[in-house]
């Protein structure tokens, strides 16, 4: 004799109950904005790294700074990451000495100002969306648990009005209110991985950004 | 929500978004196989008999009826045709000569004629003869039959006496074995101790398996929470196993239970 069990994924949610529905759902948009940022993040942050290599090769490379300031300005869009940077600090300092009347150390603090603020941009930028994913990779297990609490409560509720209890009769909500545990986990743990690695990834652009400035004001300093 | 910047990734990041969960949504619909199928089992409850009861009254053989061989009956023989013989043809010759052969011819005819009715009358005894003779022998065939069958018949009634008896006694220890084990399930052997104890109980069944009044020790095993254990455990165990028998129900009105709970 055997007994099969319709646990299919489709009727193990159709049948949860509703709060529990309620949090799939939820679950389910969060995991799909959670990945939706993510592959948003790897683009920009891989398009961000490319650039700012690209640009560090044009600026080491020796060229006449003016010529470099035209070329990254001419471009139809905003300058990004160390492009911006240096564009802010260069603008400053032109500014600055066309003014004349200025003395060196002025000049530099202003466009070090100029160029602090572009940084800051750039890096909020960056950092743009990672708190959306560390809070899912944090909260999310706790919502898909809520599910599963709820549900186990349920069908422990729905086993008190049956004299002799077996498992057969418990297990169906079980596995239902596991599915949002599941499904929970399914969107915390790219969205962990992800946050930890997009945040050092911000760092080490953030710290070659910082190292540019520091060498670009020398240079400007040496210029001045 | 988005940066401007970000606005040229987004339609690509929300599609491969999109397509992450369908993989794996696919892939767990694939690789799961979320309809169980298991086997269930039969759960006997087998008890453990130190010596087997005569359950079974011993079979009743039924002797084979003997076969009565039919004498096949004899056929009743074809009469015999009497044959009608030529008129032989009339000589033109002489009219006596021709009456002493008609009349020869005559006399031959009619003898014939008698031997025949003769011949028929001895067939017709003989077969008379034959009937009776059969008859007389199925009367005694029938007899032996009947007499047969009514020493059988004794046999078997007696066979069924004994046998009843029998199995009543054996069904009535079958099942104060039953009632033995059902208590003993629910006993709770811890507050028995190690040592071999022995309780001695009365209890009145009712038809219906429930006991009447509260079970009275005759013998009590020296422990006072063994003897309230085995109490609780018989009156867990309602209701107790009882034969179909309405007969058999009676006999478990006053049951004494010999207990060894360690046993």
């Amino acid at each position: 004799m055997t007994v099969a069990n319709d646990m299919s994924l489709l009727t193990l949610i159709m049948g949860a109950s509703l709060p529990v529905q309620a949090v799939m759902v939820i679950l389910l948009i969060t995991s799909l904005f959670s990945w939706w940022y993510i592959f948003i993040k790897v683009a920009t942050i891989k398009r961000a790294e490319t650039e700012s290599e690209e640009f560090e090769n044009k600026f080491w490379s020796g060229g006449d700074l003016n010529k470099l300031y035209e070329a990254v300005t001419a471009g139809r869009r905003k300058p990004q990451g160390m492009a911006s940077i240096f564009e802010a600090g260069f603008k400053e300092f032109v500014r600055h000495r066309q003014q004349s009347r200025m003395e060196v150390s002025d000049v530099m603090e202003g466009s070090r100002r100029a160029m602090r603020a572009a940084y800051n941009r750039e890096l909020d930028d960056l950092d743009a969306h990672l708190p959306f994913l560390a809070s899912v990779g944090s909260v999310s297990p706790y919502i898909g648990l809520f599910g599963t609490v709820w549900g186990i409560m349920n069908s422990f509720r729905g086993l008190s009005n049956v004299a002799q209890a077996t498992l057969s009769q418990v297990a169906p909500g079980i596995a239902e209110a596991l599915v949002a545990t599941a499904i929970g986990l399914f969107a915390a743990i790219p969205a962990v991985i992800a946050y930890n690695r997009f945040a050092s990834s911000v760092d080490r652009l953030s710290v070659r950004y910082e190292s540019f400035m520091e060498e670009f004001t020398n240079i400007l300093q040496r210029k001045s | 929500m988005l940066r401007t910047h970000e606005n040229s990734d987004s339609w690509k990041a929300g599609a491969l978004a999109i397509l992450v969960h369908a993989v794996l949504l696919v892939a767990m619909l694939i690789s799961f196989n979320w309809k169980t199928a298991h086997t269930v089992l039969n759960v006997t409850e087998v008890e453990l008999w130190d010596k087997i009861p005569e359950s079974n009254p011993p079979e009743i053989e039924v002797e084979p009826q003997p076969v009565l061989e039919e004498k096949p009956e004899p056929k009743p023989e074809p009469k015999p045709i009497v044959e009608e013989k030529p008129k032989p043809e009339e000589p033109k010759v002489d009219i006596e000569l021709e009456n002493k052969k008609k009349e020869l011819e005559q006399k031959k005819l009619d003898e014939q004629r008698k031997k025949q009715t003769l011949d028929k009358i001895k067939q017709e005894a003989r077969e008379d003869e034959l009937r009776e003779k059969k008859a007389t022998e199925h009367k005694i065939n029938d007899d032996k039959l009947r007499k047969l069958k009514e020493e059988m018949l004794n046999e078997a009634g007696a066979d069924d006496a004994k046998a009843s008896s029998a199995a009543n006694a054996s069904l009535i220890g079958e099942y104060t074995e039953k009632i033995k084990t059902k208590i003993r399930n629910n006993v709770n052997k811890s507050l028995c101790g190690d040592g071999s104890l022995e309780i001695r109980v009365e209890i009145s069944v009712l038809p219906t398996g429930q006991i009447s009044g509260s079970p009275t020790f005759t013998k009590s095993s020296s422990n006072a929470t063994c003897d309230d254990a085995v109490e609780r455990a018989i009156i867990a165990s309602e209701p107790l196993p009882l034969p179909d028998d309405a007969d058999l129900k009676v006999q478990f009105k006053n049951l004494k239970l010999k207990f060894r709970p360690n046993d």
